[in-house]
């Protein structure tokens, strides 16, 4: 029985589709136009998922859905999930750019520090807020700014250092308004750093380790051996070239010289919206990889350092360059090295993985391991010491978390 | 019951001012859009712009890319906003009517599978913007990443023009 509050409403959607033939079109075109798949709060409507293993072997999710950032937890390797818990609460404008994603990172008392950028205006300024929870997840506090500084920041990272201390290092533009006052020219932005000795509570003043570095891609950050954190970040080197570049900091206050990555040549006054991945083996060889369109090569490459980044080996392209290779990640877990990136044949997008059990010195051949045939998230790889995840949100087939067996 | 009724009214009144929003805003582009575009500027010079709202360098090209069309009636002037998520039709009209490009032909990626629309345009193409092409009488393609030299469109435009001569 249709009661009557029910068939006003059908008479009046009815009514309304009949005057108004294309708003079911524009509602069903905005769900196609979006890379979510649904526009609540829960997994199943990311866009942006991000993994992280607590030491205790808890898999953690923090994701971008519904306008909200969101968290949840598991114990079983991804086959089941907490109940989700809402990080942000106020309707922001969460950073939707191709290189943004919530980062997450957790200590060994199960403590859990989170980043992420909102675009603060109607210029997309961008903000970095930090959050934090000491109760296991369950709740979060109110997100603040990382710095006092107005200016644009975008792009964060995060990590837990072995001391227990929280590293974060963003792309900031403050130095550009001085500059312009000064009549002179600024290009891209500061790569800027704190810590946060009390688990993300708060937060060292900002301090800068390089200025002028591409403004639009996501930043790669690892610790060495040591603890030191190591980033890797796109450059803009003489003459507007944006190739990639590496730093050591000496401790979490004091940077360290930058070398660069590769000479690729790749001159262009654009944002590529394409980031480095980097991870350091147990050997200390740091692992890069990354894209470019330079002169001297073009699409994903791989180059690893023995000597701390002061140099690294030539790079070894990546993937089938007719198929877009894009998105490359780089991990060492327990079985060796992994690699993944996606490729595009015009209609299916595929994540392809090689992996490297000689610290890098020869790859396996290239294997399809997923695919989806709508919009998706990068592929992000994970280990908890025992395994190696692929973590990859879709929207047509949802999130995927899979175990990366051994050689393909 | 009358809640929901007065609700529903509210809703039917303000639809058409929500939908006449729409027009001039920029067309979705999608699945197939790219050969469509081509094939409606066959034979003429057309200058397609790919761009993005929150794309630094883009801001300072665009007001440029306005006085180009200005000087240029006999260039096609095609834009087409390739952020990833495009749900932002008010701020790419803004800036594109701010730059001088109102009445450019605008596009914006409706298809929130931008791999594919890409791949549909140049399989090369990543995504990084701005990026232009140049479309010439004859349909070579000439592909400028980044952003353009002003002096090299102009320069491109009278090739076109002398083409006709």
């Amino acid at each position: 029985m249709i009661s009557c509050k029910s068939a006003v409403r059908i008479v009046l959607a009815t009514a309304m589709l009949a005057a108004y033939p294309n708003l079911a079109k524009a509602q069903m075109s905005h769900q196609h136009a979006s890379e979510a798949a649904c526009e609540e709060t829960v997994l199943r409507c990311a866009s942006k998922v991000t993994p992280a293993f607590a030491p205790d072997g808890t898999l953690w999710l923090a994701w971008m859905a519904g306008g909200q950032i969101s968290v949840a937890s598991s114990m079983d390797q991804g086959k089941s999930f907490s109940a989700p818990v809402q990080v942000t609460r106020d309707r922001l404008n969460l950073d939707w750019g191709p290189d943004a994603r919530p980062k997450l990172a957790i200590d060994a008392k199960g403590d859990i520090a989170l980043a992420f950028s909102i675009f603060r205006d109607q210029a997309f300024n961008g903000q970095v807020l930090t959050t934090r929870s000491t109760d296991g997840g369950h709740s979060f506090d109110p997100p603040k700014p990382i710095t006092a500084n107005n200016e644009s920041q975008r792009f964060e990272a995060i990590g837990f250092d072995p001391t227990g201390a929280v590293f974060a290092v963003w792309l900031d533009k403050r130095n550009r308004a001085p500059a312009q006052q000064r009549g002179e020219k600024y290009d891209g932005a500061g790569l800027f750093f704190a810590s946060s000795k009390d688990g993300g509570a708060t937060y060292s003043d900002a301090r800068m380790a390089a200025d002028n570095t591409c403004e639009c891609c996501r930043l790669a950050l690892a610790f060495d051996g040591s603890g030191h954190p190591v980033v890797v970040f796109r450059n803009i080197f003489d003459g507007g070239v944006r190739d990639h570049a590496i730093v050591t900091f000496t401790d979490l206050a004091t940077s360290g010289e930058v070398h660069r990555v590769s000479r690729d040549d790749w001159q262009i006054a654009a944002c590529p919206h394409h980031g480095p991945s980097l991870t350091i083996s147990p050997a200390g060889t740091y692992h890069v990889t990354w894209y470019t369109n330079g002169k001297a090569r073009k699409g994903l490459f791989y180059a690893r350092s023995r000597d701390g980044g002061k140099t690294f080996s030539d790079p070894l392209p990546i993937g089938q360059l007719n198929h877009s290779p894009s998105r490359p990640q780089v991990i060492a877990g327990p079985q060796g090295l992994a690699m993944a990136w996606k490729e595009f044949d015009g209609q299916k997008t595929s994540i392809n993985l090689m992996t490297s059990h000689d610290d890098g010195a020869t790859w396996s051949k290239p294997a399809v391991i997923a695919d989806t045939t709508d919009s998706s998230d990068h592929p992000l790889l994970v280990t908890d010491r025992r395994q190696t995840y692929l973590s990859w949100m879709t929207k047509a087939d949802g999130y995927h978390f899979q175990a990366i067996e051994g050689e393909p | 019951m009358k809640r929901h009724l007065l609700a529903a009214l509210m809703l039917l009144a303000t639809l058409p001012s929500a939908l006449a929003a729409g027009e001039g805003a920029p067309k979705p582009f999608e699945r197939g859009s790219w050969q469509k575009l081509l094939h409606a500027h066959a034979g003429h010079p057309t200058l397609v712009h790919f761009w993005g709202v929150t794309c630094g360098p883009c801001k300072v090209e665009l007001p440029q890319l306005g006085g180009f069309m200005k000087d240029h009636p006999g260039i096609d002037v095609v834009t087409i906003s390739a952020d990833l998520v495009p749900n932002l039709p008010e701020a790419t009209r803004s800036m594109l009517n701010s730059a001088g490009l109102a009445s450019a032909e605008n596009w914006i990626f409706g298809d929130g599978f931008a791999e594919r629309l890409r791949f549909e345009i140049d399989p090369a193409w990543q995504g990084d913007i701005p990026r232009t092409m140049l479309i010439a009488r004859d349909g070579t393609i000439t592909t400028i990443e980044g952003s353009a030299e002003i002096a090299d469109l102009n320069k491109w435009s009278d090739t076109q023009a002398a083409a006709t001569r």
